[in-house]
């Protein structure tokens, strides 16, 4: 007994180190599942609130820019919507179709706006925490797309802040199109460069031009379709020449990120009911 | 050992705080980031209880990986520096030094103190940069990070002890 008191008073401090070093590892693979704790990450409320402090000062700083940006996209858009619901109305000669598909589009959708609190963007693995959790609505998988284009997917949930897995993650696939032509693939970043990403996997008898717009193409019910999500600028083969690669100028400027809206899409719950329902089927077959 | 408590505890907010809010922001040429919070497990005395270091610098790894969203990363190989400290500078201390020397640039000398930072700095980053790659794919971009940063930090580290003489 006496032996082995002194032999941890001697070495007790190497017994600490090892079982801290194993706290730590544990941590590291932990978090590399999908279903980390957000305790330790920076959606737990004292991070979140001294990031949120301090993006509130940053904030002051970049407001015209970010207004500058939004205007013209603004402009933009009304012009597109006139010209389209003008068009519409005179094949149709229905003067309020143009109005009653453009609600219908979004109506199952449900946005929450959100600011952004902190950013990275030289890692590998870049996230984004935002101001708004569980208490406002936000599931993990939601889609989070901001004034300019796609911004990510809702990775990890707190009780008052989220954690977005961004199109500049090297784990993040969004399901894209080219617009206007139909042909999909995935975007995906490979590091480096924060504003440009590679969509892959476009069959090799698609047929478009550099300067086409990549946007959402709306399969997975984490995004609407039609979010922009960049534009075309080079052209590449695959690895193992099958399909095409894309160089794609990313719409949204991840550097200077302030408001987001988090899409909430009504009819997932519908559907995770549905596949609960399935599977609890099943298990019944199976007994 | 009131006031020691205290005094490191506005060191580890400090060190925290300013590595989330200024330092993990940096990139210099795409590589170097300075790893500043070190500092604070470099200037434990020569006879802080071995324990207490390694507790510190598991707490200070947790909080930093916390902001900066890198669980167990910081922490583990914060831990590792932690761990080094009291036997690496047990080698710089001149032989009549009271039991309470801590490592500075007054006690050991310029040129030692900054070879002893170092070492100690480009453990903790070769351990950070280690674990936050994982795998080796780029090592020519793994040892840019590690360099770079480890003379970033030292360099930081030379600057905040000149101030703290004054």
């Amino acid at each position: 007994m006496r032996n082995l008191l002194e032999f941890l008073s001697k070495s007790g401090h190497w017994l600490l180190f090892v079982f801290l070093e194993v706290i730590s590892l544990v941590l590291l693979f932990q978090y590399n599942s999908y279903q980390g704790s957000v305790w330790i990450t920076s959606a737990n409320a004292v991070t979140g609130r001294i990031y949120e402090w301090e993006s509130a000062v940053e904030a002051f700083f970049s407001l015209t820019r970010i207004n500058e940006g939004l205007t013209m996209r603004n402009f933009y858009l009304e012009r597109q919507v006139d010209q389209l619901s003008r068009l519409y109305t005179e094949a149709t000669d229905d003067t309020t179709a143009a109005e009653r598909y453009g609600l219908k589009l979004l109506e199952q959708y449900e946005l929450i706006p959100a600011k952004v609190v902190s950013n990275s963007l030289h890692r590998e693995d870049n996230l984004i925490t935002i101001n708004r959790g569980r208490a406002d609505g936000v599931r993990t998988d939601m889609g989070v797309a901001c004034g300019l284009g796609v911004v990510g997917v809702v990775y990890m949930v707190s009780e008052h802040y989220s954690i977005v897995m961004p199109v500049l993650n090297v784990n993040s696939r969004v399901s894209c199109t080219i617009r206007k032509r139909g042909y999909f693939g995935y975007l995906r970043w490979s590091g480096g460069d924060p504003t440009v990403a590679y969509v892959e996997d476009i069959p090799r008898h698609a047929h478009f031009k550099r300067g086409d717009w990549v946007e959402t193409n709306g399969y997975s019910s984490i995004f609407p379709q039609g979010v922009p999500a960049g534009k075309i600028i080079q052209v590449y083969n695959s690895s193992d020449g099958l399909s095409y690669r894309l160089k794609v100028r990313l719409a949204t400027d991840f550097g200077n990120l302030r408001d987001v809206y988090v899409l909430s899409d009504k009819s997932i719950a519908e559907r995770a009911g549905l596949m609960e329902a399935a599977r609890d089927s099943l298990r019944e077959k199976g007994r | 050992m009131t006031t020691d408590l205290i005094k490191r505890m506005a060191g580890f907010a400090a060190l925290c705080l300013a590595q989330a809010l200024v330092f993990n922001r940096m990139h210099l040429f795409d590589c170097a980031t300075p790893l500043l919070y070190v500092y604070l497990i470099i200037i434990f005395p020569h006879n802080y209880p071995r324990w207490g270091i390694l507790l510190w610098s598991f707490t200070l790894g947790l909080a930093v990986d916390t902001f900066s969203n890198t669980p167990g990363v910081a922490s583990a190989s914060l831990t590792l520096t932690g761990a080094m400290q009291p036997y690496f500078f047990s080698l710089f201390i001149p032989r009549e030094a009271p039991e309470d020397t801590a490592p500075s640039v007054e006690t050991i000398g310029m040129a030692k103190f900054v070879f002893y930072a170092a070492v100690l700095v480009f453990v903790h980053c070769l351990a950070f940069f280690t674990l936050e790659t994982f795998h080796f794919f780029d090592w020519l971009h793994w040892m840019e990070c590690v360099g770079g940063s480890t003379v970033l930090t030292v360099l930081l580290i030379v600057t905040l002890e000149s101030v703290r003489r004054r």
